[in-house]
């Protein structure tokens, strides 16, 4: 054959000139195959790890939104940089905004953890570095066995300064013990997996029988999706977000992981209104000052988008997902649809 | 269509931009092919050329956005396009278009006279009249029909009206889109893709080393699988499903069959039944696209003019440098006459220094002073360039929209489909096509 790639090409795409951020095409984690329409291409607005474009598409099939093509396993960790928030929400650099955080996400944990008992053995699957298990500590029992799994290096040594039990790596390949979880949390991590399906999985394999999973997400049936889906919303935090969920196909992969769904509702959170805004307004080239002021770090722009938000989730369109789910069998395998 | 197997892979005819979909597409999902490539380079329609000079030859204009450059993964190889414009020159005047043909009373009469007087309830059945209901009798005799009967070869009375009917764009979107492209110093694609939906977030880029680098990227990632200089003679079918391929005098059973060759020519290699025979009348318009390179600007004011008048022979000329700087040497132009013919006919025959001369006296008439800085050119002849829309077949045509009929048979890309989609659209399309072949094989698993 005397096809050959032409220098110029060759030299674009080669890992030379990207040393990282190698893409690779991606399958809808709950269909199986890549059947899609385009809905978005962006790029890495908030911490520009990359100048590559990247697209969301939506499966034909059960609508689920992934990013297509995407970074590939080795490249996916050069999207976290080192001051990436999941590794650094502390009180120092957020002040107010953490204190208020930190109270809601107390009361709404506690919540999920009324019915746990004594001895109950909790997991917290990407934990970043621990603030959610550093709550649980302090405000749920002190016979609860709280741990976290996050496989980020940066993160883990973050949460491991504070004193927390974390174990490091992905949650297929770390041997935590199967059947003894009574509650997992993951907050903010389904969209970040590269195979939510086959990941939920082993979450179900992990729990109990009767134990629950908490899974807290970016809500793609919501007013912010339709107004900057088609390329800034701040849920995409392109090329870090792999697989976005609605209440549909959130259910759905639950069932297809040998879990049954308990609830699925929306709630409030005015981030991805505050990204979408700020995205937006540095993609158009506005004045820095302004996008600025759309931050995590300006508790008046978060607190007008909380007040949007919050009549939005009375009618179910809230900008995040919280799914509860719980393993009743024995065996998950029964359980699947 | 059969399983596909290592032994009964999947063919693929032809290795342009659907092709070369349809192969990724296959690999992605874990199906064997094989890529027949009847000549020795992939890339079809796409190809593209440079010389030592610093000037690059595609086969006609091309609209890239960066949806597509990021859905094939070359966005780094693109650069976004700060300028594009549409311009008709008609009776020694530019308009811009369609707002400054608007703003002429001539035209803006015709058509606020031909929306009310009753014509625009009446259904069109040719190109013609079509025209004339859309836009009003002037603007449809001076510019539209002379420029459909240009390109296609056949007048308004015999050409569908269905060849005016792909651009759905409305006029209030169309606006908003306009904006925002002056706001973002982007050029927002308006009218280019069908199949997915427009946005102020689409965009025109244009890769570095032209357009056929979109096709080598994605031949990268199955190089494996192609086979150059392998042309596909017969596509062999028992009890209306495909079964076997020949290729380089050699028989090879196949599971199913994705063909990007035109339809008249597809036509002609089924063996075994006589389905798809009335596409042997559908026909294609050759084109000649005649490449003139310029010292200092052209002097044309947009990227495309659109020149419907019978004297000149061509009937577009697109300034590749003003949309596309990085195509062009600096302080130099380059300009491309896009002329419709016939496969054997007079311009077709013409030698290459006679194309360019003519071109070159004709574009003096619309940019005086122009022969002077011309300093040669090059010329690139397309035989399949545009389906012709003919009223005769258009039924037949609608027909073959909804599928080739044959199991595990189907055609794609912009030939394949006898369709006027440009790249983003067959991009898609193939997809979607090829998608649905892969499903109808688990099914029969």
């Amino acid at each position: 054959m005397n096809f050959e790639l032409s220098s110029e090409v060759y030299f674009l795409l080669s890992p030379q000139f990207s040393p990282y951020m190698q893409l690779e095409p991606a399958l809808c984690t709950n269909c199986g195959v890549d059947d899609c329409i385009p809905v978005a291409v962006g790029e890495d607005f908030e911490y520009a790890t990359t100048d590559l474009d990247f697209m969301a598409v939506k499966c034909r099939r059960c609508s689920l939104v992934y990013l297509n093509p995407r970074p590939d396993s080795q490249s996916i960790a050069d999207a976290y940089p080192s001051h990436y928030h999941a590794f650094q929400f502390k009180k120092k650099g957020f002040g107010f905004i953490y204190q208020v955080r930190e109270r809601l996400e107390a009361k709404r944990l506690m919540k999920w953890c009324r019915h746990l008992p004594e001895n109950a053995r909790v997991l917290d699957f990407g934990c970043g570095d621990g603030f959610h298990i550093d709550i649980l500590k302090r405000y749920g029992k002190r016979t609860w066995n709280v741990e976290g799994i996050d496989c980020d290096p940066r993160a883990v040594a973050g949460g491991k300064l504070r004193g927390l039990t974390i174990h490091q790596g992905w949650i297929e390949e770390v041997p935590l013990p199967e059947n003894e979880y009574d509650f997992i949390l993951m907050i903010m991590t389904i969209e970040h997996l590269s195979d939510p399906a086959q990941s939920l999985q082993k979450v179900c394999s992990l729990l109990r029988p009767g134990g629950r999973v908490v899974i807290v997400t970016d809500n793609t049936h919501s007013p912010d999706f339709w107004i900057f889906g088609n390329r800034h919303w701040g849920g995409y935090h392109f090329p870090r977000h792999l697989y976005l969920f609605d209440r549909k196909n959130l259910d759905l992969i639950c069932r297809k992981s040998g879990l049954t769904t308990i609830s699925i509702k929306t709630a409030v959170s005015p981030v991805n209104w505050t990204y979408s805004i700020r995205n937006w307004i540095q993609d158009w080239k506005g004045p820095k000052w302004l996008s600025e002021f759309f931050s995590l770090e300006s508790p008046i722009a978060l607190a007008a988008f909380t007040l949007l938000d919050i009549p939005l989730n009375w009618f179910g369109l809230g900008a995040i997902l919280h799914a509860v789910a719980e393993r009743v069998t024995d065996d998950p395998e029964e359980q699947k649809c | 269509m059969l399983t596909p197997t290592k032994e009964r892979p999947v063919a693929i005819l032809g290795g342009g931009i659907a092709g070369l979909t349809a192969a990724c597409h296959l690999r992605h999902h874990g199906v064997p092919f094989v890529l027949f490539e009847g000549s020795p380079a992939i890339a079809g329609l796409m190809k593209s050329d440079r010389d030592e000079e610093g000037f690059t030859y595609d086969s006609g204009v091309h609209f890239l956005t960066n949806r597509l450059a990021a859905a094939v993964g070359i966005s780094k190889l693109c650069r976004p396009m700060h300028r594009y414009g549409e311009t008709v020159y008609v009776r020694g005047k530019m308009f811009s278009y369609p707002l400054g043909l608007m703003l002429s009373p001539r035209y803006l009469g015709s058509a606020i006279q031909a929306k009310f007087s009753g014509i625009a309830k009446k259904s069109a059945q040719t190109a013609r009249e079509h025209y004339c209901k859309s836009y009003g009798r002037s603007l449809a005799e001076e510019i539209a029909l002379p420029l459909t009967e240009a390109w296609s070869g056949f007048n308004g009375d015999e050409i569908a009206s269905s060849v005016g009917q792909k651009f759905t764009t409305s006029l209030p979107r169309m606006l908003m889109l306009r904006t925002a492209a002056k706001m973002t110093n982007r050029v927002i694609g308006i009218g280019y893709a069908t199949a997915i939906t427009e946005s102020t977030n689409s965009w025109h880029v244009y890769p570095e080393g032209g357009v056929a680098n979109v096709c080598h990227a994605q031949a990268s990632k199955v190089k494996d699988s192609i086979l150059l200089n392998t042309k596909v003679t017969d596509i062999f079918v028992k009890n209306n499903r495909v079964v076997s391929v020949k290729a380089g005098n050699q028989e090879i059973p196949v599971s199913a069959v994705i063909s990007t060759a035109p339809v008249h020519a597809l036509a002609g290699i089924v063996r075994g039944t006589d389905k798809l025979d009335y596409l042997k009348r559908f026909k294609y318009r050759a084109m000649i696209f005649v490449n003139l390179k310029i010292e200092g600007a052209s002097g044309l004011t947009d990227v495309v003019t659109w020149v419907p008048e019978e004297r000149y022979r061509f009937f577009r000329v697109s300034d590749i440098g003003l949309g596309l700087p990085w195509l062009v040497p600096e302080g130099k132009a380059q300009i491309t006459c896009d002329i419709g013919c016939s496969v054997g006919d007079d311009y077709w025959n013409s030698s290459d220094e006679q194309l360019i001369e003519l071109c070159k006296a004709e574009m003096e008439m619309i940019v005086p002073g122009f022969a002077n800085r011309c300093f040669g050119g090059r010329v690139v002849r397309v035989p399949l360039a545009y389906p012709i829309y003919k009223l005769e077949y258009e039924q037949d045509r609608c027909r073959f929209q909804k599928g080739t009929e044959i199991n595990g048979l189907i055609s794609v890309g912009r030939n394949g489909e006898f369709s006027h989609i440009l790249m983003e659209d067959v991009f898609w399309r193939t997809r979607w096509k090829v998608s649905q072949l892969l499903n109808y094989a688990r099914s029969e698993v």
